[in-house]
This record gives C-alpha cells, sequence and structure tokens, in this order.
C-alpha cells in the first residue's frame, strides 16, 4: 500500500514537474526487466556482470556510451552476458529500458526506487515499446520463485531461523553451485551431469573414499499412452546414485509388466515420486524421461477399405 | 502425517491440488520461503521438546555422498519424518549418527546447526511436488 501511494505521489510529482509520463513508464518496464531476467547475474555481480547499483563497475561502461551498452545488452558479449541476459522474447525496446535502468541505479549508487530513466531513453526506444505501466498483480508468473529468490543463503531462505546463530554457519548453496552444471528445476543444479563429469566427487561408501558402484548401463524402454514419447528408464544414471535395495523390490517390482506407474501417483511422490518432485529433478522436466519418440505409424484408413 | 492420507488416491483430488494450488497462492505472500529444493524439515519431537526443528540439507549431503550411503547403509526411509530418529539413537551412532560423531562430520553438541528452523516449521520436504499439490499441513499441527 504504501508503495502504491509512494508512486502514486511520485507519479504525481513528475506530472507536475512537467517530465514525460513516458520516461516513468520506461524506467518501471526496465524495473520489471530487470527484475525478472537482468537480476540473475547483475544483482550479485555474477560471472564478470557489473553490479546492480555499483557504480565503479559501471563507470567504464557507461563512458562507452550508451549505444555500446545497448549493444551489449541485446546482442550478448564475452565471455558471459548472453543475448538480451538469455530471454530472447524481451524486445528490444525492453532491454534497452533495463539497461537505463540499471545505469541510473549505478549513477545513483543503488538508491534509484524513482531515478528517472535518461533523457535519451524514449527517444531511443523503437516503437514498438509503447510505454505500458503493469500494475503488480499482473506481473508475469507472478507465483513463480523469481529468479533472485533463488538459492538464497540459509538465514534467508524462510524456513532457517534468522535468530539462530548455527543458521549462520551453515554453507550457502551458491557457494558450492557456483561452476555445476545448471539445470532448470529443483536446486538448478544438473546433478547427473555434475557427478558424470566428475565435477562432484560423494562418496559411495561412508568412510571409504576409494569405493566405487557398480554401475549397470541397461535401459528400460516404458511405453506409455497417448502421443507422449515414451519414457526410456536408465539404470545406469540410477546405479551411479543407489543401490538395487533402494527400489527393488520395494517401490519396483523387477519384473516386466509387473509395475502400475501413472503421472498421478508420480506427484502424490509415489513410484518415481519417490525421490522425482522431492530431491531428484521434479515432474516439471517432462522430456528427461519422456525422451524416445515413437515411431509414426503410418495412418491406415479402416473404414475406407 | 499428511503425506500417507495424501496419499491415498481419492476421487477430487486432483481439483482438490488445483484449488489448494490456487488457495496457497492466494494465502501465501510471495517471499514466504526460498529454501533449497529436497532440503527436510523434521518436527516428530522437536517443537515438543522446547527445540527448534531440525533442517536437513539433501543439496548438501549429495555433494558429499550417494543417495545410497543413507538410504541403503544406514536404512533412512524415504519419507520426511517416516525414520524415529532421536537424539539417543543419533549419540548412538544410528542414523545421523553414524557420520555426525566428530570423526566423520561434527559431532552432536553442534545442536543449532541442525536444531535450525523457526520453531513451529511442520514436517516436509521443502518445494516437493506434493508440498505445492497436497492440502498443506497446518503450521503447529499434529506432525
Amino acid at each position: 500500500m504504501i508503495t502504491q501511494h509512494f508512486s502514486t505521489l511520485v507519479a504525481g510529482l513528475l506530472v507536475a514537474a512537467a517530465i514525460p509520463g513516458q520516461a516513468l513508464a520506461q524506467n518501471d518496464t526496465g524495473k520489471a526487466v530487470y527484475d525478472k531476467v537482468c537480476v540473475a547475474c547483475h544483482s550479485a555481480g555474477i560471472a564478470g556482470a557489473p553490479k546492480f547499483g555499483d557504480a565503479k563497475d559501471w563507470a567504464a561502461r557507461i563512458k562507452a556510451g550508451m549505444d555500446t551498452l545497448y549493444e551489449s545488452a541485446i546482442k550478448g558479449k564475452a565471455p558471459a552476458m548472453p543475448a538480451k541476459g538469455g530471454a530472447t522474447d524481451v524486445s528490444d525496446a525492453d532491454i534497452k529500458a533495463a539497461v537505463d535502468y540499471m545505469v541510473a541505479a549505478a549513477k545513483n549508487g543503488g538508491s534509484s526506487a524513482a531515478a528517472p530513466a535518461p533523457a535519451a531513453a524514449p527517444a531511443a526506444a523503437a516503437p514498438e515499446a509503447a510505454p505500458k505501466p503493469r500494475p503488480a498483480a499482473l506481473s508475469f508468473n507472478r507465483l513463480l520463485k523469481p529468479a533472485s529468490k533463488r538459492n538464497p543463503p540459509p538465514p534467508e531462505d524462510g524456513i532457517h531461523d534468522p535468530d539462530n546463530d548455527g543458521s549462520y554457519a551453515l554453507q550457502p548453496p551458491l557457494s558450492v553451485f557456483e561452476g555445476l552444471p545448471r539445470s532448470n528445476a529443483g536446486n538448478r543444479i544438473n546433478w547427473v551431469k555434475a557427478l558424470d563429469s566428475n565435477q562432484i566427487a560423494p562418496r559411495w561408501d561412508r568412510t571409504d573414499p576409494t569405493a566405487a558402484p557398480v554401475v549397470m548401463d541397461l535401459n528400460i524402454v516404458r511405453e506409455v499412452k497417448g502421443s507422449m514419447p515414451d519414457v526410456v528408464y536408465p539404470h545406469k544414471q540410477h546405479t551411479a546414485w543407489l543401490d538395487c535395495s533402494n527400489c527393488h523390490p520395494q517401490i519396483f517390482i523387477p519384473q516386466k509388466g509387473a509395475n502400475q506407474i501413472s503421472m498421478a501417483a508420480i506427484l502424490l511422490g509415489q513410484k518415481c515420486g519417490v525421490c522425482h518432485g522431492k530431491v531428484a529433478f521434479p515432474v516439471s522436466e517432462c522430456r528427461i524421461c519422456h525422451s524416445k519418440k515413437k515411431d509414426v505409424m503410418p495412418v491406415k484408413n479402416a473404414n475406407a477399405q | 502425517m499428511s503425506f500417507s492420507h495424501a496419499a491415498r488416491p481419492r476421487p477430487g483430488l486432483l481439483l482438490g491440488g488445483l484449488l489448494s494450488v490456487v488457495l496457497a497462492g492466494a494465502l501465501m505472500a510471495p517471499g514466504d520461503a526460498h529454501a533449497e529444493y529436497g532440503d527436510v524439515v523434521i518436527n516428530n519431537y522437536s517443537d515438543a521438546a522446547g527445540m527448534r526443528p531440525v533442517i536437513f540439507p539433501h543439496w548438501f549431503h549429495r555433494l558429499r555422498f550417494r543417495c545410497k550411503v543413507c538410504h541403503a547403509d544406514l536404512g533412512f526411509q524415504f519419507k520426511a519424518g517416516g525414520n524415529e530418529i532421536n537424539m539417543v539413537k543419533i549419540i548412538d551412532g544410528q542414523f545421523c549418527g553414524a557420520c555426525h560423531n566428530g570423526d566423520i562430520a561434527w559431532s552432536v553438541e553442534n545442536c543449532n546447526l541442525c536444531h535450525s528452523a523457526k520453531p513451529g516449521t511442520p514436517t516436509q520436504v521443502h518445494e516437493s511436488t506434493i508440498q505445492k499439490l497436497a492440502i498443506q499441513p497446518q503450521a503447529g499441527g499434529q506432525k
């Protein structure tokens, strides 16, 4: 509420001061894009990204000129900046607005709640980006976890007690996740890839660091209904982490056709859902399991013949 | 245990699931909890004993041990709150105590490193599909 009142007030003041409403709207768009996309790296300054609000990080870049900055943002820049920060669906003008927002913040040393966009911004904006202030309630994917809230350190994660001194001694996830292969769900780490590439070396035995699993390389194909690709279950990736007895025979009877598996059961934490959806990658990653395309059947028109 | 009653398939479950998603969306302020996927909160006895509930970070342990070590060798069931763990067993070398003995990992006198959840946090697998879909256990319930 307070913010709303405040922004109304600010808007009123700005209009009263005869600053074009466009500038504010641009800045709103810029902030929205920043909060959704750029924040993932620029909030903490990950992988050499100039940190949000850090005048020192930004000074040289601002000196190079806004056009250069826009180009780096839109086309990407080695070594780590992907084109449009990876969000290729965002329009050029919106990306520019985000750059303006970040530059304004850097110039203000981080306190940029209502920093007006540089005068050049509205002029540079392409006409397709008709500035449209978006109410917060209409923000895209409002129930999803924003990038800025991923992998927080324990005292800030909402379940650890910030009043507990022990919470501050615990390892922050990002201190180890940096550099590991990423994924789009769960811890946002591709654990299988991390293990395969020897980037992590979890012990197979509690005390013996040299013990190694007996990996069984056997794929089980499960044909599924409808047009969904068939499931390929790889023993290989599972036996690298687990013992046979973890799954057999309690969860899966080791016999072809003996196991009824449905997505409903998995969603409720049974069958594959004993791990997938709790600790292994969740069911949102359909195609990791449903990975075998069905042979295209020639369409026979039984009625005609 | 909400998990067991939620696991029984019943009519209207999907509808209930959808409803609870909507409800959860309406009731939960964004920014409620953003802990790691797979963090297990165990509150079988903690609240009643005046201790903070335990948080077990799966991510931290799987970086160092494969699933098999705890779930096959040490006998941890795949179920949050489903292992009758208490401090006597831990000091006796069972469950967490197999490593948290001052030898492989730090020992039991570091109470606050495990007992670190906000008081009243219910037993859960944080961010699990079932936590997102099924009807939420009430905080301070009979967990």
